[in-house]
């Protein structure tokens, strides 16, 4: 099995370590991963609850600091920026989708949809836009708050928002933790459809391996090391790798 | 029970931090107007007791004696033949005007000549006057003339004669008012009624050769004869009662500000409470899943209340008696001649400041108690406390409607009113009542405001200008409390200055009417003599010379001043406003009245009046009734001749002077004093001089209570920091979601200081625009003839401050929301 294959990647990491805390209170997130994402393709992380997964994906997306080793983004090296380099790198290179608290309250779908443009003060491609909409289907949903929108709704407010700026990656964090199984069906078939159609590069953590099917590859985890890996999943064999990993 | 608030408190002290301050700040200010009156009161009474022990037996003129009544000479033999009497000492008191260094009397008023007992006298260098041509100065005249002992000093005698002395020392006249406002110049006993021409004595001091105080005083009684004699130590202690009371005034002003601080403090701590339980929903409702009361959950709120108000009054205890001490010692640095004692607090004034405290915080949280018993048990298993979106009830229209009703109602009465205190008083009840309705319709009233204020902020600070702006009104019940205790502040500045600047300009305006001249010349004592006018209409550079005459005579049997004027001024320099008839051709046999006493008298126009003085009647024809608030007339004026007919030759009171066209003012300023430079009595005044005077009156009132004010203010940003560092807390996540989407850190400051910018703004132009509309009403009912002013440039300065301070009080809560971790604000739950 190749950890990489002749496609371009979105995201690499080389030697990713995270080590919280200090001597003996000391824990080690993760310890030395290597990883790469491929670009335009739908890629799961999965491992059991304390195996780095979340972490990773915020060293990934340059949400927090990295203790040893390099992550990469396109072509810009990340682990080395200030926090003022990062954010304006996130607000041009990086959506984000995740569990809960996606959407400010203040604001209606369609302004919270349009606000990464806004803050990086970059105009909407109104064919991108209408797209977008159109395949989230929330057309008549725009002028509502999001205590006006279900769960779901919400959750589709949130890709949206992250497709419209066009990042080279999305980094999804249990984006369908807290749906019903419907509506996480709808939002995980809009995510596979943007890969598809848009050409969007999506990297999400789940715990779910209903979930994680719907990707092209899942990449495993545990204790803080990539463990395996499976392309073209199903749910059968992701559950299959997830027992043979906690056994 | 009593655990767990503690154990609560513990946990949110920080927060309480800001609402303890709020509190501390308030009760420091009431207890140190404590602190600060009773050391004035302690080291008056101090002092007094000092003097009293000097002095056995005090006798003073009987009380219903006529206002210059005084002790017989003859008092003073019979009181020291009296047996027990080792010495007893004639006050004296007078005037002995005193010449200044420019040749003219010292002051407006004369300075006092006067006699004190060597007993009483306070030397503060040289000796106390022991021959006839020696003198002391009191220290505040000796120091503003130049003088020191060794000098020759100028005083005029009673009849006006120049009468030099030797001065020897130097005294303090303690506290004796009148003398430290006139000035004082000491004589022995004989030369101070020589000088002054005083007749008889104000006070003799007797000091005793053995007899008890009290039996000595019996002993005087009857030799003194119709007098008031009491013992020394009484004495003091009447003229501490009496002072006392000037210490009341103070501490009642001082206490209303304190007021308003306690109130704002009230709102501050309100929303402190209601944010907290608001954000300990899920704690509350835990509470009450196992087992809790709603009873229990409501008394550990009061209780936490009681506990946070009980230590901070103790704080602010401390505060206050740092703020008294403070104060005093600023009293004693200036070198005010007010004693103080030493500065201890009262338990007086700890258990006001302590009572006040508590009564305030626990009250503030009593709505916010109820509140946090309404959370029902389910709420601890909710994933997310939702925010209540606010909807505007019936009840609270009502009852804001009917305040504003009210409100408005008794202003415009007020406004409609008569000018004076009744109206005055109906339209500040109408803004209380109106302040109450804002305070109601608050929650209403601040989403379209932060909208309006928030414009121009939304539009220059991109996304998160928008974000802050819709954030601001997020919450508006909490944003109206918010603001409402800065508009407090606000309100009363604005109020303030708009009374003032009105005053500055009604009376400018006033000035201009009733003095249209240039100098005025007006004796200190006496009058004029009509030599000075002549002089100066011999001169070519004034235009215009007005003399005033007047005299004490009945009219219609009643005592009045009757005057005349210079007849060829009316009409020119003069131009009196009349309320019917006119003095359009005033001439011989006519007066014109005034319309206070035409109204007393019930005289009107065509009627006649007698005007009896000196065995001599006139009968005259009333032509004009004159508005008295714009005239400089007296009650009668009578035309030149008639007047001189009937009194005979009359020195001038007063001699307006107008320089002719073109001539430089120190070159007019010149020949008037030239003129009367032979006069010491006569003082030049200048209308400029006048208005110089009372503009700087008006400044120092405007920055004392400006002073005052600012504490108010202080509190109500210690709101603001409070209800944002609540906010930020509360929007940890959103912030976090924020900064994953690509806010910068000074993004993130920046939308949280524009939210406390539009906070700040609103609450401002709430309080300016109460302050504007109540100024003006408040005028209103001062006199008819009011010329609003409104100080454009100061309340501009007030919004802008009111917003610059809001950022201010947004620092620390934007820092701690900008460095807190993204990672660990999405965690957070």
């Amino acid at each position: 099995m190749t950890t990489t294959t002749q496609v371009r990647t979105a995201v690499v990491a080389r030697g990713l370590t995270k080590v919280y805390g200090e001597g003996d209170a000391a824990v080690h997130a993760l310890r030395g991963v290597d990883v790469g994402f491929a670009a335009e393709a739908f890629t799961a992380i999965m491992g059991p609850s304390g195996s780095g997964k979340s972490t990773l994906m915020h060293c990934l997306a340059g949400l927090d600091t990295v203790t040893d080793g390099q992550v990469t983004i396109g072509d810009v090296e990340i682990t080395g920026l200030n926090d003022k380099q990062l954010t304006l790198l996130r607000r041009e290179r990086v959506g984000f989708v995740f569990q809960a608290f996606n959407l400010l309250p203040t604001l209606t779908a369609e302004q919270n949809i349009m606000l990464p443009l806004e803050i990086a003060g970059r105009q909407a491609d109104q064919a991108l836009f209408d797209r977008v909409i159109e395949t989230v289907g929330l057309r008549d949903r725009l002028g509502h708050k999001p205590s006006e929108l279900s769960g779901g709704q919400q959750q589709r407010v949130a890709v949206a928002r992250a497709l419209i700026s066009k990042p080279q990656v999305i980094f999804a964090d249990e984006p369908t933790g807290n749906l019903d199984s419907r509506s996480g069906a709808e939002v995980l078939a809009f995510l596979r459809r943007s890969v598809r159609e848009l050409g969007q590069t999506i990297v999400m953590v789940t715990h779910d391996p209903g979930a994680a099917s719907y990707a092209d590859r899942v990449v495993f985890l545990r204790d803080g090391l990539l463990v395996s890996e499976v392309e073209r999943p199903t749910p059968q064999t992701v559950l299959d790798t997830l027992m043979a990993l906690e056994a | 029970m009593f655990r767990i608030t503690l154990t609560g408190l513990l946990a949110h002290r920080l927060r309480l931090v800001l609402t303890s301050l709020a509190i501390v700040l308030g009760v420091g200010f009431i207890a140190g107007t404590f602190v600060l009156t009773d050391t004035i009161d302690a080291g008056f009474t101090q002092s007094f007791a000092a003097d009293a022990d000097k002095v056995d037996v005090v006798v003073t003129p009987d009380d219903d004696a006529e206002p210059d009544g005084n002790l017989p000479e003859s008092a003073l033999a019979a009181i020291r033949a009296v047996q027990g009497v080792e010495d007893a000492q004639p006050m004296v008191s007078g005037d002995a005007p005193l010449i200044g260094k420019d040749g003219k009397v010292v002051g407006n008023v004369p300075t006092a000549g006067v006699s004190i007992p060597a007993s009483r006298i306070k030397i503060t260098s040289g000796r106390a006057p022991s021959a006839a041509g020696e003198a002391v100065l009191d220290k505040n005249t000796a120091k503003t003339q130049g003088l020191a002992p060794g000098a020759t000093v100028t005083v005029l005698d009673q009849a006006g004669k120049r009468q030099q002395f030797r001065l020897v020392g130097v005294f303090d006249v303690g506290l004796d008012q009148d003398l430290a406002y006139r000035g004082a110049v000491a004589f022995t006993p004989d030369t101070a009624r020589r000088v002054t021409g005083a007749k008889g004595f104000t006070e003799i001091d007797v000091v005793s050769s053995g007899p008890s105080p009290e039996s000595l005083r019996t002993a005087v009684a009857a030799a003194a004869g119709k007098a008031k004699v009491v013992t020394g130590r009484e004495r003091a202690d009447e003229v501490a009662k009496r002072n006392h009371v000037d210490t009341s005034f103070l501490r009642l002003g001082l206490l209303l500000f304190g007021a308003v601080a306690l109130l704002v403090a009230a709102l501050v701590i309100y929303n402190t409470f209601n944010i907290l339980v608001a954000q300990r929903m899920r704690e509350m409702a835990l509470l009450r899943c196992i087992g809790a009361t709603k009873r229990q959950v409501f008394g550990s709120i009061v209780l936490e209340s009681a506990v946070v108000g009980l230590l901070s009054s103790v704080l602010g205890l401390l505060t206050g008696l740092g703020l008294g001490a403070a104060a005093v010692a600023v009293l004693r640095a200036v070198g005010t001649d007010i004693p103080t004692g030493t500065v201890s607090l009262s338990p007086q004034a700890i258990a006001i400041g302590v009572c006040t405290g508590v009564v305030v915080t626990m009250g503030a949280a009593l709505l916010p108690a109820r509140q946090a018993t309404r959370v029902p048990p389910v709420a601890a298993l909710r994933a997310q406390v939702e925010e209540h979106a606010f909807r505007t009830g019936v009840v609270r229209v009502v009852v804001a409607a009917l305040f504003v009703l009210t409100g408005v109602g008794l202003t415009a009465a007020g406004v409609l009113q008569k000018p004076g205190q009744a109206a005055l008083l109906t339209v500040m009840a109408g803004g209380v009542l109106v302040f109450f309705s804002v305070l109601i319709l608050g929650p209403v009233i601040v989403r379209p405001l932060s909208g309006l204020a928030g414009w121009v902020p939304a539009r220059l600070f991109g996304v998160p200008g928008r974000l802050a702006v819709d954030n601001s009104r997020r919450n508006p019940k909490r944003a109206a409390t918010t603001t409402v205790a800065l508009t407090v502040g606000v309100t009363l500045m604005t109020f303030m200055t708009v009374l003032t600047s009105t005053m500055r300009t009604t009376v400018g305006d006033q000035l201009d009417q009733q003095f249209p001249a240039d100098y005025i010349l007006s004796a200190q004592t006496g009058t004029i003599p009509r030599s000075v006018a002549d002089t100066l209409r011999a001169s070519r550079d004034l235009a215009a010379v007005t003399e005033f005459r007047g005299k004490k005579a009945k009219v219609n049997g009643r005592d009045f001043e009757v005057g005349t004027v210079t007849q060829s001024a009316l009409g020119t320099a003069i131009k009196p406003e009349a309320a019917s008839g006119t003095m359009d051709g005033f001439g011989a046999g006519e007066v014109a009245v005034a319309d206070l006493v035409a109204k007393d008298l019930g005289v009107k126009v065509g009627d006649t009046v007698t005007v009896a003085s000196g065995g001599r009647r006139t009968s005259l024809k009333v032509v004009a009734v004159l508005k008295a608030d714009v005239s400089l007339l007296p009650p009668f004026t009578m035309a030149e001749q008639t007047f001189e007919r009937h009194f005979g030759r009359v020195d001038d009171a007063q001699v307006l002077v107008n320089a002719a066209d073109g001539v430089a003012p120190e070159r007019a300023r010149k020949i008037v004093d030239d003129a009367t430079a032979a006069y010491p009595v006569v003082k030049v005044g200048s209308t400029t001089e006048i208005r110089g005077q009372f503009d700087e009156a008006l400044d120092s009132i405007l920055m004392v209570i400006t002073g005052l004010l600012a504490l108010a203010i202080v509190i109500s940003l210690l709101g603001i920091a409070n209800t944002l560092s609540l906010s930020v807390h509360e929007r940890t996540r959103e912030s976090a979601l924020l900064r994953a989407l690509g806010l910068t850190r000074t993004q993130l400051r920046g939308m949280l200081s524009v939210e406390a910018l539009v906070l700040g703004l609103v609450g401002a132009i709430v309080g300016v625009v109460l302050g504007i509309v109540y100024g003006w009403a408040a005028t209103a009912t001062f006199t008819e003839n009011v010329s609003f002013q409104l100080p454009i440039g100061q309340i501009l300065l007030f919004i802008a401050a009111s917003g610059l301070a809001g950022v201010l009080a947004a620092l620390l809560p934007a820092r701690r929301a900008a460095r807190a971790s993204v990672v660990g604000a999405l965690a957070a739950t």
